[in-house]
């Protein structure tokens, strides 16, 4: 217990997994890079409670899987387990990388806007994806727009150094979730485009990343099933480590 | 008094020989006075045994030492003893007489000025006097030697004095005249900052005594002077300064001053200091901005206190080169890190600095950040000096010495020995210790001594304090006030992790600890200086814990960091490297212009052209060619005189053909009259030894009437030796006398008589 108090991993006890995994031997190795994703209240459920919030789609799965790829590929010195943070307490200030799913049905109150405006402005950097739709984004942008109500979100262009840090993202396409099995359709709702968005700091340094019309999370816990495409989960492993090594240097 | 008993005054004793005229041999003396005390013993002990009273054998003992001490001295006075000295013949010896005519001389205390003191001790009969027995030569002298026909001619207006100087010119005219000797009066302020060994030799060999008077008070009774202001001479642009202020002070001990730094007239920095008791020199530190690139005249000042009774001693002007240049500096980082991110954030923050940084991602690739161009470092770390040495500082983050080459290990040592460059090495997974440096060619660079084991590195949190040494260092001050700013230390966020970095070096300088789990103590930023450049350890990689855990708009992690990347280059020459010895000329033309040529390799360039471009006071430019130093390849030097007071920029630029080899700035400042301002109390440590050194005295205003008697002894110029008999002292016949009296009272009171 003293080793979580210190700065290893803290388990969720909110019983809200949706995608349950095995905890790895080393879950409480401390480490440069923690996944941290983003525990917030959500408009569909009401608050953090009752049926799981839509924060926790995916996870952990998702999360220990796409970690597992990040250790493999890369000379990040990651924890196997994702940390799960929220905008109520201090601790998201010690994980400068963050992880948001479903932001379509994120309602975050005006405090908690206030603590993700100062987590950003400090040097924190948000990766939100799986969310799909004109009704979704107009969601996503009632809080973004509380978060910051004087600066724009704009399409993420080809040369930024977000698509190149380490791999070359210059041909991206939708990387469906596993609704597609179902609907036989790449995309959700009348998210059709997927959408490589973000919010740029004074220094045009990205703080938001916006990962829209599109199920990166999906293909992160889903990369081991035979019949999910390879070369989805693969696009969406790259673009995640992309985006944490560009956070860690940016 | 002394002369009435001794006859002649006591500088005839003190400069003559003792001589004993008879010509009778010595030892007659001796046998004399021992046959003489022989027979008075008898003749005692006789009547001591015979007489009416019997007396004891000491009583009998006082009358016979009485008696035998008459008749040695009676015997002595047989000898004709006397002094043989040389003396100046009248009339035919010149007496030079120096007046200080310098602007410290019209200082007023009480009713008149110093040069007004001078001038009365000459006219209350020094002058007469002299002239009587000597050719007097009256000169007033500041930074030159002037020939006057009277006192009126002093004004008080010379800018400097140089008492140096112009002895020695009287001494040069020694050898054409007879200079019998030489009266001096000033105050001792000498703006060279004494008097040369030459000049003393000079005067000494031609036995020429310098006789001072000392001139005014030799302690002001309330007065600040600032004796030294140190600044760097170059500093890159919005750097953070520091003025280390020296000054004494009289009469104002715990009284408040403020201590201030202005440039043309508007303050930069201000601050309240506390003038402490005692007459022991005071020094304190006041920070300021550099801001902008471009030359700057600053002046450092303690504002005047009431009643203070000389003003112009509370300012000194300094020059600081304020660079336009951007400072390169290399990032090498193993693995990626949140510290390298907030590193690179801060250093974007800063105009000076350019941060380039090679990123090992994976395996196989490398992330460059801040290239110059695409080329640039597309091999990884550089293997030839021209690549690295193109940098002024090098960060070594979370990568194992074994990532290096032997070569590149050499390579960098190098480009901290040779090239003045500085690197910092950063803790981490694969840094120090765990990362292999102890065994390492590195490990030499390294300001500590590294532990010989692995597992040196920890992901725990670690508390921050700086060491006496940090608190009084610019590079940890992120308050402007010493106290504030260990405060502002002590509750900085707990670092991310920490390494043991081992013990420091001798030599180097450990500015800050970090306290471990358990309560250990550990150095976190250690520094020195290595060959021409210098090295740091920062026993961290978790110092973005002080972005990240505090509010947005506190600076303490971006003020940290840029000082420590500035502190890194600071002094990393370029290819053409100038310099001057003195960067104030205080009343003085002379400026040596210097310059060291490098090329990309930073080996010394022996053929280039070098020239220096001189912007000078109202607009005045010459262009002046630095020549070859001999025997020191890629030096180069000239001599040049600047004309006018005021600043001076000279642009350094090498060239060799047609190819630029670099350029660099440097200025000086010409001030005339300033230095006067300064040690206004009377120097009498200067005049006294002047005086000593040449056979001469140092002489209160009050005592100087007999100034005129005493030059008379002296060996220079044209002298006689003299002879004068001692045996007629009056001294000699009251020691008769009283002899006989002690005998006749000391016989009475023993009833011997």
């Amino acid at each position: 217990m003293s080793a979580f108090q210190r700065g290893g991993f803290r388990p969720f006890r909110g019983g809200e997994e949706d995608s349950p995994a095995p905890l790895p031997a080393d879950a409480n190795e401390k480490t440069e890079f923690v996944f941290a994703r983003l525990r917030y209240p959500s408009q569909r459920y009401g608050g953090y409670w009752g049926f799981r919030g839509s924060w926790a789609t995916d996870y952990p799965k998702a999360d220990r899987q796409f970690l597992q790829g990040v250790r493999r590929l890369t000379r990040i010195h990651t924890r196997s387990v994702e940390q799960v943070v929220d905008l109520d307490g201090e601790e998201i200030f010690k994980h400068p990388w963050v992880y948001a799913v479903e932001v379509g049905h994120w309602n975050l109150g005006d405090a908690q806007a206030r603590k993700l405006r100062e987590y950003l402005l400090r040097g924190g950097f948000l990766m939100v994806d799986d969310f799909h739709g004109t009704w979704e984004w107009d969601i996503f942008m009632a809080s973004l727009s509380r978060v910051f109500p004087d600066r724009p979100v704009v399409e993420i262009e080809g040369p930024d150094a977000i698509f190149h840090v380490l791999y070359d993202l210059d041909e991206r396409f939708q990387v469906p979730g596993i609704m597609m099995f179902r609907t036989g359709r790449t995309f959700e709702q009348d998210g059709i485009e997927p959408r490589w968005r973000g919010v740029y700091d004074d220094r045009g340094r990205i703080m938001v990343a916006i990962c829209h019309n599109m199920d990166l999370g999906d293909a992160w816990e889903w990369a081991d099933w035979p019949r999910y495409p390879e070369r989805c989960a693969s696009l969406a492993y790259r673009i995640g480590i992309n985006y944490i090594i560009y956070a860690m240097v940016h | 008094m002394f002369e009435i008993l001794f006859k002649y005054p006591w500088t005839v004793f003190e400069k003559g020989r003792l001589v004993l005229l008879s010509g009778a041999p010595l030892w007659l003396l001796a046998a004399l006075l021992a046959a003489g005390g022989a027979a008075l013993g008898a003749q005692v002990w006789r009547r001591s045994r015979s007489g009416r009273v019997v007396m004891s054998w000491p009583r009998a003992g006082a009358i016979w030492l009485l008696q035998t001490a008459l008749i040695a001295l009676l015997l002595a006075l047989l000898w004709r003893p006397a002094v043989s000295i040389a003396t100046l013949k009248p009339q035919q010896n010149m007496v030079a007489v120096l007046v200080d005519d310098s602007r410290s001389m019209s200082i007023r205390e009480g009713s008149a000025t110093r040069l007004e003191q001078a001038a009365a001790v000459l006219r209350n009969s020094l002058l007469e006097d002299l002239k009587k027995k000597f050719q007097v030569r009256l000169y007033s002298f500041g930074k030159g030697l002037q020939r006057i026909e009277t006192l009126e001619a002093l004004e008080g207006k010379a800018p400097a004095s140089r008492i140096g100087d112009n002895l020695k010119t009287i001494a040069a005219e020694a050898g054409s005249l007879p200079v019998g000797a030489v009266v001096l009066l000033s105050d001792g302020s000498d703006n060279t900052g004494g008097i040369s060994l030459e000049t003393i030799a000079e005067i000494r060999r031609r036995r020429i005594p310098v006789h001072s008077v000392g001139i005014g008070t030799e302690q002001l009774e309330r007065d600040i002077e600032i004796r030294e202001a140190a600044l760097p001479s170059r500093a890159l642009a919005d750097s953070r300064l520091s003025a280390v202020v020296t000054f004494r002070h009289r009469g104002y001990a715990d009284r408040k001053a403020r201590l201030v730094v202005r440039e043309s007239g508007k303050a930069l920095a201000s601050q309240e200091i506390t003038l402490r008791g005692g007459d022991a020199r005071q020094t304190e530190a006041i920070l300021f901005n550099a801001g902008i690139a471009g030359p700057k005249s600053l002046e450092v000042a303690i504002e005047p206190l009431e009643g203070e009774e000389h003003r112009g001693n509370n300012s000194l002007t300094r020059l600081v080169h304020v660079e336009s240049r951007k400072a390169r500096i290399l990032y090498l980082e193993g693995e990626p890190r949140w510290e390298m991110k907030f590193i690179r954030r801060a250093a974007e923050e800063d105009r000076s600095l350019l941060l380039a940084s090679i990123l090992r991602t994976t395996e196989n690739k490398t992330y460059r950040q801040g290239i110059a161009n695409p080329k640039e470092l597309e091999e990884g770390f550089p293997a030839r000096p021209e690549e690295l040495f193109g940098f002024q500082g090098l960060i070594v983050g979370s990568v194992e010495a074994a990532y290096f080459t032997p070569a590149q290990q050499e390579l960098i040592g190098q480009f901290v020995d040779q090239r003045g460059g500085g690197v910092l090495f950063l803790a981490g997974r694969s840094a120090l210790a765990d990362g292999g440096y102890a065994r390492s060619a590195l490990a030499e660079l390294l300001p500590v001594t590294l532990p010989e084991r692995k597992g040196t590195f920890a992901r725990e949190e670690a508390g921050v304090e700086l060491t006496s040494a940090g608190r009084a260092s610019i590079l940890c001050r992120l308050e402007e006030r010493a106290q504030n700013n260990a405060e502002r230390w002590k509750k900085l966020p707990a670092l991310a992790d920490h390494q043991d970095a081992g013990a420091p070096k001798p030599g180097a300088v450990v500015l800050a600890e970090l306290t471990a789990a358990g309560g250990r103590r550990m150095p976190l930023l250690a520094v020195q200086n290595y060959g021409r450049g210098r090295t740091a350890v920062l026993a961290t990689g978790g110092t973005w814990r002080w972005q990240m855990l505090q509010d947005h708009t506190d600076q303490s992690h971006e003020m940290f960091w840029r000082q420590l990347l500035r502190w890194l280059v600071a002094e990393a020459p370029g290819q053409v490297s100038g310099s001057t010895p003195r960067g104030v000329l205080s009343d003085e033309t002379g400026v040596s212009l210097q310059a060291e040529i490098k090329d990309r390799s930073f080996r010394p360039v022996a053929d280039a052209r070098v020239e220096a471009r001189i912007l000078g006071p109202g607009g005045s430019a010459e262009v002046v060619e630095l020549n070859p130093a001999p025997e020191e390849p890629g030096r180069y030097a000239a001599a040049w005189a600047a004309e006018r007071p005021g600043s001076y920029l000279a642009e350094i630029l090498a060239k060799r053909g047609e190819e630029e080899v670099g350029r660099d700035v440097l200025m000086f400042l010409r001030e005339d009259g300033v230095a006067e301002n300064f040690r206004t109390e009377q120097n009498r440590e200067l005049l006294t030894k002047l005086a000593e050194q040449t056979g001469g005295r140092y002489w209160r205003p009050e005592q100087a009437r007999r100034l005129a008697e005493e030059i008379s002894y002296s060996e220079a110029g044209v002298s006689v030796r003299e002879t004068r008999e001692l045996w007629n002292m009056p001294v000699v016949f009251m020691l008769i006398l009283a002899m006989r009296a002690a005998e006749w009272l000391l016989r009475r009171k023993w009833g011997a008589v």
